[in-house]
């Protein structure tokens, strides 16, 4: 119990100084925003309210910009889960038919995954140029090598004992997968699948902001033109999109008995 | 009669230098209904998973129907494992499937291509499915998913899955050691009437020595790796017991070959 308390004062003076030491560092203020409050209200009360109620065109661009992120999440989600299926089975310890592929394949999913979406957004668009194509490789590669992981734990967690029994029965690796992967882990796959939808669906509006399109940059040609109450607008949209997708994967969730 | 199984001189050493299997040799005949007894960690599971090469072994020559088990790879192998049914403690089926689905599962060795992998099993692959079922009692629960039947009939569409496979042996991994007593019988007396009616070989490891005197024609004991005993179950006698199980009778449960024996042992 002493020694408990030691390590928790030890710990708290640590990240004290951690703070401190950081502050000084980076020079900046974090107090700042307390000396600039009142421009901070004032930017937010002036500027921001009320929101700006869209009309003929532009309500018609925020439409189709809220549905292109919202497809280019989908699809992205998608087309990164059916290739991360494949790669998980030569990433799981248990099904993998090469017995070296496991390090391997975890080796190079984790070094993808550990470069998030927006990075992945600049190099490729640096290379290959702006537009939502480019946007959906970006959320692709990142969503791709979280679900491999995500999979191979999967389906390392559900029992080998139902592959070995197909196995003895003479069963190929693909009818195994089929026959037994596939319909004990599919549950598993879907609660992954809707998770990384959600994830996407943010990121797609950051990626989109940079080039990749829909509504982040609607959202970013408005901030540009100092159009902030209409930016507000926008930003409400957003928080309504990502709402109602989290709602529908959640009601989901529950349809499908995933939790 | 030939023998259908030929062990000759198998040793199986695991990579952390653990010997499962020492020098066996044994022969099994068509018809035979052979135990295999012995303590945890002796072998038993690594001997039956040799013959259809779930485990592969280090020395020695395993023949199973004319071939060289040892040799096989592939299609080939495939094509060997789909004459062995299989029958294992945790019955390992696929639970979020139907019974039908599961007992059909036992056809996939004899199918190739894109209707192996889809599961377009032929009509009398499902017919016959139907009449397996018919005869463990489970016909009610052909649409069920495996996962909501009891531990007794999850492992009676486990003998279903390795029967449809029309194997010429049958192996069976403690088959009851997961299961209450009641269960235990109705899944033992299945299996041998059904091997039987079908001369049908089983290799059955098992725990329960009481068990394997009241339905084997044959014993085998094994004791780190090595056949200590087989024969008869007659043959058993408690200084056998001893040699495989490595301690006195007396600390043995059910353990004793005499029903009497076994009485006085609890009643002391």
């Amino acid at each position: 119990m002493q020694s408990e308390k030691r390590l928790y004062s030890i710990l708290f003076f640590c990240i004290v100084g951690l703070f401190v030491a950081s502050t000084c560092f980076a020079r900046y203020n974090p107090f700042e925003i307390f000396f600039n409050l009142e421009n901070f209200q004032a930017f937010i009360v002036d500027d921001f309210f009320p929101p700006a109620i869209p009309t003929g065109l532009k309500l018609k661009a925020i439409f189709q910009g809220i549905l292109t992120t919202i497809c280019m999440a989908l699809s992205a989600t998608s087309v990164a889960a059916v290739l991360a299926f494949v790669t998980a089975l030569f990433a799981s310890k248990r099904v993998s038919p090469i017995q070296k592929s496991p390090k391997f394949v975890r080796g190079f999913a984790t070094f993808l995954r550990n470069i998030p979406a927006l990075v992945w957004a600049f190099i490729l668009f640096s290379s290959l140029g702006i537009g939502t194509g480019v946007g959906f490789i970006a959320l692709c590669i990142s969503s791709y090598a979280f679900m491999v992981r995500a999979f191979a734990e999967t389906i390392d967690d559900i029992s080998q004992d139902n592959l070995e029994s197909l196995q003895a029965a003479g069963a190929s690796f693909i009818q195994v997968v089929f026959h037994g992967i596939l319909p004990s882990c599919l549950r598993g796959f879907i609660s992954w699948f809707l998770y990384c939808i959600e994830v996407n669906l943010r990121s797609s509006t950051v990626v989109g902001m940079v080039g990749g399109g829909g509504i982040g940059l609607v959202l970013l040609s408005y901030l540009k033109g100092f159009k902030y109450n209409m930016s507000f607008t926008i930003i409400l949209a957003i928080a309504v999109m990502v709402l109602l997708v989290d709602a529908l994967t959640n009601y989901l969730r529950k349809e499908l008995d995933l939790e | 009669m030939e023998p259908i199984l030929t062990f000759d001189h198998v040793t199986k050493r695991y990579g952390n230098g653990v010997c499962a299997l020492k020098d066996v040799s044994l022969s099994v005949r068509p018809g035979e209904f052979i135990s295999i007894i012995g303590p945890s960690g002796s072998g038993k599971s690594t001997l039956l998973r040799s013959i259809n090469k779930l485990i592969s072994t280090t020395e020695g020559n395993i023949f199973f129907d004319g071939e060289n088990v040892s040799a096989l790879r592939g299609g080939r192998l495939r094509k060997n494992r789909s004459k062995i049914g299989m029958i294992f403690q945790n019955y390992n089926l696929v639970y979020n499937l139907s019974v039908l689905q599961n007992v059909l599962h036992g056809r996939l060795g004899h199918m190739s291509g894109i209707r192996g992998i889809l599961g377009l099993y032929p009509e009398e692959d499902k017919e016959k499915a139907w009449t397996l079922l018919e005869e463990m009692g489970l016909e009610k629960f052909c649409y069920n998913k495996a996962g909501s039947l009891s531990g007794g009939q999850k492992q009676r569409v486990g003998i279903a899955r390795a029967i449809i496979q029309d194997p010429k042996i049958l192996l069976c991994d403690e088959p009851i050691a997961s299961l209450d007593p009641s269960s235990a019988k109705v899944i033992m007396d299945l299996l041998k009437s059904t091997a039987q009616k079908r001369g049908i070989p089983c290799l059955v490891n098992l725990h329960q020595v009481d068990v394997a005197m009241r339905y084997s024609t044959r014993i085998i004991g094994l004791h780190a790796g090595e056949i200590v005993f087989d024969g008869e179950p007659e043959s058993l006698s408690d200084s056998v017991l001893e040699r495989i199980y490595g301690t006195s009778v007396t600390n043995l449960v059910a353990g004793t070959s005499d029903e009497k024996d076994w009485q006085q042992a609890y009643a002391v």
